[in-house]
């Protein structure tokens, strides 16, 4: 109860301090699809600081699931991806901005029978990005991508369901925006 | 600028569209050397030697053995010695259409096509009376089989029918598989690592064609298992999976194990087979077999022989 409250507390003073700063910060829904694979869904946070290159630089936080995409109600591997991203935005002051974004993370896959505790389940990602975000006059932003993971799994070094390229699209509301 | 990347990627795109390999005469594929069977069917397929079985031969166990992607019947000769003396079951070795034959063939065919091998000897066999059909498939015939009985082709089978998958491919082991539609008509075809005398039973180069067809098939199938297989009543399936496969990615046991149910509802017969091997049960020609190796494939061959008889 305590460690709740303390966390809130931590998370509201931030909120504010970043809030007064009119800083970006987009918090969205994300829909990836692996090419010939599963699709992941999940959610997608991205800051961008007033008094770091705002609008430009972006630092991030994604976490996309198959539980949420091909495995919802189906026997799809459930496997979770958590990624850590830093974008670069071009043209930010255009509604069709370029981006490029680099993402460092965590792939866990789960086999559902220990037989399979043999097969590797985890491996890191790293992964690129190039893509094209819309942003109107709206704090909604529109973002879609294509990316390449450099690491995929053969299923004797790293798990099998990583796939190399995948497609995205993520529909965010900056909730530090004060055109709303 | 822009136009001279364009320019590239079409001449990219072009110059691999069309263009084929060159085969040597000691290689399958090259027009001269065959699959036995397309000669010798009778030694081979169970339908040309005995196409009218008296009552007990109709009786007894039959198991159809049938090849992966690439391959050829050679990848099960080595049952058929195995059971050289044994009279208890009989042997029918498929070879899949578009195989064991010229590259042009080969580039021709369809994955309906290699199926449709594998359903013409099983519908010859139930025709001729045989009533206790089983099989055998290595590696791409596993999908293959698999949509057969998602489709509830043995729905109305004499007796029950048992499959053996050996080192099944849902997933590829290599990705770059699933970018073949993109990629494949850049290349026109890629090489594989085989040596010379494997090269006489297995096609040295596979065109984007078939591959496109491979990856056609096992997204179908990774498909079907997702939306869940129930098995027929009259059908009994064992999953046999190196745990090194190097060529079907291991996980594909895990797809088929949690995609495919009995009729009762119950999980399939699966073995993980300590083996660095794909299709672990063809052992001639390989370099650097191990004693477990030996092992693994009389071990498999004793138990494939003990469930078609049970």
């Amino acid at each position: 109860m305590l460690r709740s409250a303390l966390l809130s507390a931590i998370f509201l003073l931030v909120y504010c301090q970043l809030k007064a700063q009119n800083s970006v910060f987009d918090v969205g829904l994300r829909f990836q699809k692996s090419v010939n694979l599963y699709s992941e869904n999940g959610i997608s946070l991205n800051y961008s600081s007033r008094k770091l290159r705002p609008d430009r630089l972006f630092f991030g936080f994604t976490y996309v699931t198959s539980r949420l995409g091909s495995a919802y109600k189906s026997n799809a591997i459930k496997q979770d991806n958590y990624l850590l991203s830093s974008a670069w935005v071009f043209r930010q002051k255009h509604v069709w901005r370029p981006f490029v974004r680099g993402n460092l993370g965590y792939f866990s896959a789960d086999y559902g029978d220990a037989v399979f505790d043999v097969l590797p389940r985890h491996s890191p990602i790293f992964s690129t990005e190039l893509g094209l975000s819309f942003k109107a006059s709206l704090p909604l932003k529109l973002s879609t991508s294509l990316g390449y993971n450099f690491i995929t799994g053969d299923g004797v070094e790293g798990p099998g369901t990583l796939y190399p390229v995948f497609y995205q699209a993520t529909l965010s509301w900056d909730i530090f925006s004060k055109n709303k | 600028m822009k136009k001279i990347i364009f320019g590239f990627l079409v001449l990219l795109f072009f110059s691999g569209c069309g263009k084929n390999p060159e085969l040597s005469a000691d290689m399958l594929g090259g027009g001269k050397i065959f699959d036995p069977l397309t000669y010798q069917p009778e030694k081979y397929l169970l339908s040309v030697s005995k196409p009218t079985p008296t009552t007990i031969e109709a009786a007894k166990p039959v198991l159809i053995a049938c090849h992966g992607y690439s391959a050829s019947t050679f990848e099960w000769d080595e049952f058929r010695i195995w059971m050289d003396n044994r009279s208890d079951f009989y042997l029918s070795q498929v070879l899949l259409a578009g195989h064991g034959r010229t590259y042009e063939e080969f580039k021709a065919s369809t994955w309906k096509d290699w199926q449709s091998s594998i359903a013409d000897e099983y519908n010859k066999l139930v025709k001729a009376g045989y009533k206790k059909i089983n099989f055998v498939a290595s590696s791409t015939s596993c999908p293959l089989l698999l949509d057969m009985v998602n489709s509830g082709y043995f729905d109305n089978a004499p007796s029950t029918v048992n499959i053996m998958l050996i080192d099944p491919i849902i997933i590829p082991s290599d990705k770059t598989l699933s970018l073949v539609g993109i990629v494949g008509p850049m290349l026109g075809y890629i090489e594989a690592d085989n040596t010379k005398e494997e090269d006489k039973y297995y096609y040295h180069y596979s065109p984007q064609e078939t591959l496109q067809q491979l990856q056609n098939v096992l997204t179908t199938v990774r498909k079907e298992l997702e939306h869940g297989i129930t098995l027929s009543p009259k059908v009994s399936l064992k999953v046999y999976k190196s745990i090194q496969d190097p060529t079907a990615d291991p996980v594909s046991a895990v797809l088929i194990y949690n995609g495919v149910k009995t009729s009762t509802g119950e999980k399939i017969d699966l073995q993980m087979v300590n083996s660095r091997l794909h299709v672990f049960t063809r052992l001639t020609l390989r370099p650097n077999v191990a004693e477990t190796d030996w092992d693994n494939q009389t071990t498999a061959f004793e138990d494939i022989a003990a469930r078609i008889k049970r």
